[in-house]
């Protein structure tokens, strides 16, 4: 399985969180839906569609959480027969990630929860060339998309 | 609040040099209950435990071993045991100088606890 990239700056703590907590799947995008690292996909339309399944979940449970909560949810687990499902938010220092991944009985929830904060921290202090957590213009969104997702998939 | 772990883990604080002591799920690495004192990283050491008992159990198996009664890990500052049933562990983290004969014979009774 490998990792790649569209921004260097999120490789290690990514590589570092796949490597701990031994996930199938892991990939880390804006809450726009863009990538910005993977682990273990094997095609970008899959990442495209897992990313813009993240963005589209995780406004939805954030809004629930306002409406119940008062605040927005900062994770959301699934349980499946074989795999599980884990969507957490990466707080930055201008702005917020999106962690999603999938995981079977290699690993627990409770391992995926603690190199979640471990990536969280590691994350918080950097502060990237360009904002991620800035919502692409909509006229510029799918050339950003698959900008990236041809530098990871090697068709740059 | 009280859950029907609490005389249990009550019993198992009480111990000469324990710090903690948590029932965790065997599968997911979360606290269930937890008695601990200042200083002990539940969650951490709940997920990893978990998924060290795990392995373990699996290693065991594989060997032709049988089930995993009792799991150790004696560091360097202090040790770790792990005991489980039914999905659920019961993890003690405690001191070098734990009387860890004492504390295995407290944690297998517990278990039965467990059904």
């Amino acid at each position: 399985m490998k990792l790649s990239v569209a921004e260097h700056w999120v490789e290690a703590p990514l590589k570092q969180f796949v490597d701990e907590a031994r996930v199938e799947l892991a990939v880390l995008l804006n809450p726009s839906g863009q990538v910005l690292g993977q682990f273990g996909f094997a095609s970008s339309v899959d990442v495209m569609t897992a990313c813009a399944l993240a963005a589209a979940t995780t406004a939805s449970s954030a809004e629930l959480g306002r409406q119940v909560d008062g605040r927005p949810f900062s994770g959301l687990h699934y349980a499946g027969k074989v795999r599980q499902i884990f969507l957490g938010r990466v707080p930055m220092a201008t702005g917020s990630l999106i962690l999603f991944t999938v995981f079977n009985d290699e690993s627990s929830l409770g391992l995926v929860h603690l190199f979640f904060a471990e990536l969280c921290a590691s994350v918080a202090g950097i502060v990237p060339p360009e904002p991620p957590a800035t919502p692409a213009l909509a006229e510029d969104f799918e050339r950003e998309l698959n900008r990236n997702l041809a530098v990871m998939f090697g068709r740059a | 609040m009280t859950s029907p772990f609490t005389t249990l883990l009550a019993s198992l604080i009480r111990h000469r040099g324990v710090t903690g002591c948590m029932v965790v799920g065997e599968a997911d690495g979360m606290i269930v209950d937890s008695s601990l004192q200042i200083g002990v990283n539940g969650d951490a050491f709940a997920a990893l435990t978990a998924s060290m008992y795990r392995k373990a159990r699996r290693a065991a198996a594989a060997a032709g071993f049988g089930a995993t009664g009792f799991f150790e890990l004696d560091a360097e500052g202090g040790r770790m045991c792990a005991a489980g049933r039914n999905d659920l562990v019961i993890v003690v983290v405690a001191e070098p100088r734990v009387n860890v004969g004492l504390l295995r014979v407290e944690m297998l009774k517990a278990l039965e606890s467990f059904g």
